[in-house]
């Protein structure tokens, strides 16, 4: 293994900044995909903070090394930097998007920590090498993709939430049907969580999954838990409250899947945020050349995995419960709409290796829940807000990272 | 502690608003349904001639008024210009303005008939009776349509519930048509008796049916708003 005590040091030290990095993330996006449930009473914050935890590291492990391709080698053009002083950019870069997202946190502005790292490493990329040095057209696609993603959730949400109208709501019976639509969309649910981690990664590729395989495999799943939840939602009967009321509590159970695969999406897409920069130095510091090709360490995806979990784990219960208390008005039907649309697209886009902000997404969908003449109200001027502070993320986590990187260089070179 | 949890993060849930603007109206109606019970009572013992308590009604009535008021302004005042309802706002707020003036006319009329105690003569009780029971059908009709919201916009407007909200609209239009007709019946009653009625009697006979007349006018109004609200 490592030899040398110099590099180990520069892994630890990177490696360190990494569980800080995912721990930041862990502690306020995950909350974001259980405060739903918790919200609506569907389960309690241990569970929710449990679950998540799970998920989140599934998916990081299973599903996340697509997107760190992108982060590792894609925003700045290292080959003209010498590699030492690379691995100082890059641990500054991850030191500074932490150091941000943890603020950013405390001072209640929702910032995409993958809006966060990409900042920082442009600004360290503009500092070393000049503007030149980054890797604008890639920025350029990744930007777009955030342009995208919150159209795309947008779009699903809509078209979810109408569904469940026109199947559910609309009928004489909405009881009746729920109990048929509601176990098909969490089956569609189970078919995109299997088929994520079976289609195109490095486990099938270790188990000899062919993509065919994995799709029946996937399917089989599939009806498996739809038929699960067609069973335990059998035996519920319309409450004196009214039908609607009946659907509402049934999609409370429901609610529990989505905000699941919302965790463990987030998981997939967020944990290269972190273990994408330290992916990168790995091969410097032990060969002292920069080589693109080389594979994400499975260890690595653990600690990114185990940092996000971590991070629900402590902080992500406090952060879950002013969640919770304050998504009240959001029905568990919306909630479930939104939940869904977010996940898949964050999915779809992290299979993809497109870096996509969860926020980003649910932002998307909330609107086009409310579109589909689904909400009471929809407050624009706190989306703007949003959109003012993801702005600000860019340059600011840039301006960070370069002040790190110009101490760290007086430090050690 | 607790303040710093409750600032923690999470501005996106802050874009679901914590009181509803159509729970908002629904509780601006529960004061216009407390209102309307104690106005139909009070009036019917007004119109057979026992005046006791009468004032007391109004001093409630007025407070319901004020307390609907405040409920009014809040709305107003917190629906943000920038916010994105399955409604129309304008209309939203139109509907909110007519619902409040049934309460501002019910005032007036509990205000005006404290002032002066006019007897109503025994051949129109009957009629007067009739004509207020319908008016406080009317807004009672309406109150059962406005309420029908909650479903509405549970089920995501769906055709079904739009029909059944347009069901009670009718309903009010309906009750609005046979009030006028009593009214109608009744100021011509009143024309009858002018020869023996004291003129300031007259005056304020035709006064009265006109201001229990405007309550169901209004219902109507809240009723048409509701229906254009709704509209594709």
């Amino acid at each position: 293994m490592i030899e040398d005590p110099n590099t180990l040091l520069i892994i630890g030290g990177a490696s360190a900044v990494a569980f800080y990095m995912s721990w930041s993330i862990g502690a306020n996006d995950v909350s974001n995909a259980m405060g739903t449930a918790v919200g609506a009473k569907a389960i309690t914050y241990k569970q929710a903070v449990l679950i998540a935890g799970v998920l989140v590291f599934l998916g990081a492990v299973l599903v996340g090394p697509h997107v760190s391709e992108t982060i590792k080698c894609g925003i700045v053009k290292t080959d003209s930097i010498p590699p030492n002083i690379v691995i100082l950019g890059f641990i500054s870069s991850l030191l500074a998007a932490a150091i941000w997202s943890t603020l950013a946190t405390w001072k209640e502005m929702p910032i995409s920590t993958t809006h966060a790292i990409i900042g920082a490493l442009m600004g360290f990329g503009i500092i070393v090498g000049g503007v030149s040095c980054v890797n604008w057209p890639k920025i350029g696609s990744v930007a777009a993709s955030w342009i995208l993603s919150p159209i795309f959730g947008c779009i699903l949400a809509f078209i979810v939430f109408k569904i469940i109208v026109k199947l559910i709501f609309a009928k004489k019976d909405p009881v009746k049907s729920a109990k048929i639509v509601g176990p098909a969309i969490i089956g569609v649910t189970a078919l995109l969580i299997t088929a994520s981690f079976l289609l195109k990664t490095p486990f099938s590729k270790n188990a000899n999954i062919s993509d065919f395989q994995g799709l029946v495999i996937s399917i089989i799943v599939s009806i498996i838990v739809g038929c699960i939840g067609f069973i335990l939602l059998r035996k519920i009967q319309t409450k004196e409250e009214g039908s609607y009321f009946t659907v509402e509590s049934m999609f409370t159970k429901l609610q529990v899947g989505t905000s699941c695969y919302v965790a463990f999406s987030i998981g997939a897409n967020d944990v290269a945020n972190a273990i994408g920069p330290v992916a990168a130095i790995i091969p410097i510091a032990e060969t002292g050349e920069l080589n693109l090709t080389s594979a994400i360490p499975t260890w690595l995806l653990l600690l990114g995995g185990i940092g996000i979990a971590f991070g629900a784990f402590t902080w992500g219960k406090r952060v879950m419960k002013t969640i919770g208390n304050r998504i009240t008005s959001l029905t568990n039907t919306r909630g479930f709409s939104v939940d869904f649309a977010a996940a898949t697209t964050v999915l779809v886009a992290s299979k993809m290796g497109l870096p996509v902000s969860t926020s980003h997404t649910v932002v998307g969908a909330v609107i086009g829940v409310g579109l589909a003449r689904g909400l009471d109200a929809v407050d624009l001027s706190v989306i703007k807000k949003i959109i003012v502070s993801w702005l600000l993320t860019l340059p600011i986590a840039a301006g960070t990272s370069i002040g790190i990187f110009l101490l760290l260089r007086t430090i050690f070179v | 502690m607790v303040e710093e949890e409750e600032h923690f993060r999470a501005p996106l849930t802050d874009t679901f608003r914590k009181k509803s603007p159509f729970a908002q109206l629904l509780e601006h109606m529960g004061k216009v349904k407390e209102c309307i019970g104690i106005l139909k009572e009070g009036l019917v013992k007004y119109y057979n001639g026992d005046y006791q308590g009468f004032t007391e009604l109004s001093k409630k009535v007025s407070e319901i008024e004020h307390e609907a008021d405040i409920i009014k302004g809040n709305i107003r005042n917190h629906l943000p210009s920038s916010i994105f309802m399955p409604v129309d706002k304008g209309r939203f707020l139109w509907a909110l303005r007519e619902q409040d003036s049934i309460l501002d006319h019910a005032e007036n009329l509990v205000e005006m008939l404290d002032m002066r105690h006019t007897k109503i003569p025994k051949e129109l009780q009957p009629l007067f009776i009739e004509h207020c029971k319908l008016v406080m059908e009317t807004v009672e009709a309406m109150e059962l349509a406005v309420e029908n919201i909650r479903d509405l916009v549970e089920t995501g407007f769906s055709k079904h519930e739009r029909e059944q909200t347009k069901q009670y609209i009718h309903k009010v239009h309906n009750w609005e048509y046979i009030a006028d007709q009593k009214r109608y019946e009744a100021t011509r009653g009143i024309y009858k008796l002018e020869k023996k009625l004291d003129p300031m009697d007259v005056y304020h006979l035709l006064k009265i049916i006109d201001w229990v007349d405007d309550i169901a006018d209004h219902a109507e109004n809240v009723a048409d708003w509701l229906r254009s609200m709704i509209a594709k």
